[in-house]
């Protein structure tokens, strides 16, 4: 196959009746990620279930057009879905782990598809959990539920257990909308390393987000295709007004920084203790910028000043260390 | 001075111990009765004659147990093994295949099934093996149909609920690698809801293990150990259904009916307690 993976030919959705898509065409890219953003309730959860057909769980829901994967529409009655679910996988907003050991959620898809042999699961089981980035954190506990993983490991669980059954397609609907800052970035990067085996599309609300993943973005409005292009061109030279109005009220407007103080190589409570202070001399409304290094300030400074009932504008990383935290004051 | 809120807070914490309690002293209480009855038969018969002695004389002093203890678990075992695979096979079918209007329709029937007084399903037993079932008669096989239509609307319909709550996400979590409907039916629907399955035919049994009658009419009531499904048996319910406040004039017999219900109560009891504990260990692992 050349460079596209996915052609969305004419794809129409709509439940009891009320239109969530409206005449789709659209080609997505193979082996890269394209992100689709767009403001809730445009479709995006509606087209990545439709492009699995998770879509025909939903009662009341009608869908029209086609869908080709590889010589195959993957809306036709002659395909085997559960063939065209284990190559195109879904990774769901929540994680949702299955009620089960943590080894077999990941050996779950593979033992569905008749893998029995036990030393080959296990094979499968450690470098899917290496994949996802998680093998170090469990791999003392693999027998123990899954359900007792943090939020961000059960996420990076699911992402194990969607690479066991070796898909094509990736899709990820917010993967880390649940998260905290340091399990996002652990999922973004994991997603940047897979592109080259996987092609990957990603919905998120997060324009940050897709400005450092994607490589093609899609702007969906309304059910409506409003834009789609290389990620430079469209975040740079978007041709639609209505896609610069949503990157530019979304995000660009970059909060200006009134004081920037700079914690690294502090502990934790002392981190709090500056940012406090930091934040008792400025005005309500102004903005202060914190850099810390300690890897446990990094969502405990947020979530305190939350606490104290300041608003939290931004966390980001910004090298292997270094984290700022943007913080506006209130009351 | 306790704000108003504490002190209620407090008084209706105290009210709900107070109740539980009220329950498990309940139960004590009945024990002890009936211990205490039973005792004048415990006095004259050693316990192996009462428990493992196939041989019920009231007359002549004899009064072997075992033949009722063994139609109770025939009787019960075999009403399970035909009501499980049925209820949550049709539960199953309720949540996960049928369609809306299939859903809509069958959830009163069941209920309705539930609702209906055990002893019409004994009536309703006996005109069914006197019209057309002389081949099975009356015996475990018999009664144990009876018995598992009297608990399948109860079991049905509380694992009808309790597959209801397993969340679709994980359900579409199975299928997004590629599962069938069956396999995630078999793998994520039941095993989450093994505990509230348990819970569900607890219930139904318990309930079932009160309501005799049907039973009774259709089971045979011969005092012998069955060894098979087509044997007749009698019961420990049906035998204390039977013979309370009858026979009095023979020496011990009410003793040995008590300790009859005794026993019965230390096996629903037994059960119970057993169910509990393999619950928690499920939870425990799957949790
Ligand atoms: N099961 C459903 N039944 C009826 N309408 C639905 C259903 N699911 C979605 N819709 C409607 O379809 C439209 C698109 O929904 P969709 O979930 O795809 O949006 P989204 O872009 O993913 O939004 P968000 O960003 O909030 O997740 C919405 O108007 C929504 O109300
Ligand atoms: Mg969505």
């Amino acid at each position: 196959m050349n460079d596209i993976c996915l052609r969305i030919h004419g794809l129409n959705v709509s439940y009891d009746g009320h239109t969530a898509l409206k005449n789709i065409y659209l080609d997505i890219p193979h082996r890269q990620i394209t992100a689709i953003i767009g403001p809730s309730g445009c479709g995006k959860t509606t087209l990545l279930r439709s492009i699995n057909r998770l879509i025909d769980l939903t009662d009341g829901a009608k869908i029209r057009g086609e869908i080709w994967l590889d010589g195959h529409n993957v809306m036709s009655d002659r395909e085997d879905v559960t063939s065209i679910r284990k190559r195109i996988g879904l990774i769901s907003q929540k994680p949702s782990p299955l009620p089960m050991s943590i080894y077999d959620n990941v050996a779950y898809g593979p033992r569905i598809h008749g893998m029995r042999d036990r030393k080959e699961l296990d094979k499968t089981v450690r470098s899917c959990l290496e994949t996802a980035g998680l093998w170090t954190e469990v791999k003392d506990r693999l027998q123990s539920p899954a359900t007792r993983l943090s939020v961000g490991q059960q996420q990076r669980l699911c992402l194990a257990r969607s690479l066991a059954v070796r898909p094509e397609v990736l899709l990820c609907d917010e993967p880390t909308s649940a998260l905290d800052p340091v399990s996002s970035q652990n999922i973004e990067n994991r997603l940047i390393e897979l592109k080259k085996d996987y092609t990957i599309v990603i919905v998120t609300h997060n324009i940050h987000q897709a400005m450092r993943l994607a490589d093609y973005v899609v702007h969906l409005y309304l059910g409506e295709l409003v834009e789609h292009g290389p990620a430079s061109e469209v975040f740079q030279r978007p041709k639609q007004d209505r896609t610069r109005a949503y990157i530019n009220g979304t995000v660009l407007t970059k909060p200006r920084t009134d004081v920037e103080i700079n914690l690294k190589g502090k502990v934790c409570p002392l981190n709090f203790v500056f940012a406090k202070a930091a934040l008792e001399n400025l005005e309500i409304g102004q903005v202060l910028k914190v850099i810390v290094d300690y890897p446990t300030a990094i969502t405990e400074v947020p979530r305190a000043m939350e606490y104290d009932g300041h608003k939290v504008l931004g966390v980001k990383q910004l090298n292997e260390t270094d984290w700022e935290v943007i913080i506006q004051k209130r009351e | 001075m306790i704000s108003k809120r504490r002190l209620a807070d407090l008084v209706s914490t105290r009210l709900m111990l107070a109740a539980t309690a009220l329950v498990g002293v309940t139960v004590l209480f009945i024990a002890v009765m009936l211990f205490l009855k039973a005792r004048p038969i415990l006095a004259t018969n050693s316990l192996g004659d009462l428990f493992l002695s196939s041989s019920w004389r009231p007359s002549r002093g004899e009064f072997g147990l075992f033949p009722f203890i063994m139609g109770t678990l025939w009787v019960t075992v075999l009403a399970g093994i035909i009501a499980l695979p049925v209820s949550i096979l049709g539960a199953l079918y309720i949540t996960e295949y049928a369609p809306p209007r299939v859903r809509a329709v069958a959830k009163p029937v069941v209920d309705v099934l539930a609702g209906i007084p055990p002893v019409v399903y004994g009536v309703w037993g006996l005109v069914a093996l006197s019209i057309g079932g002389i081949a099975i008669g009356f015996n475990v096989l018999s009664g144990s149909i009876v018995l598992a239509i009297m608990v399948i609307p109860v079991i049905l319909g509380v694992s009808e609920e309790v597959f209801r709550m397993v969340p679709q996400d994980v359900k579409e979590a199975s299928l997004a690698v590629g599962a069938t409907k069956w396999e995630t039916a078999r793998n994520v629907v039941i095993r989450s809801s093994l505990p509230g399955l348990a819970a569900a035919t607890i219930l139904g049994f318990s309930r079932a293990f009160g309501e005799t009658m049907a039973v009774l009419m259709v089971v045979g009531n011969i005092a012998r150990v069955p060894s098979s499904p087509l044997d007749p048996a009698y019961p420990l319910t049906a035998l204390i259904a039977n013979n309370y406040g009858e026979m009095m004039s023979i020496p011990l017999y009410d003793s040995a009916i008590l300790l009859a219900a005794l026993v019965l109560l230390l096996v629903v009891l037994f059960f119970n307690i057993a169910a509990r504990l393999v619950l928690i260990k499920v939870q425990q692992k799957w949790a």
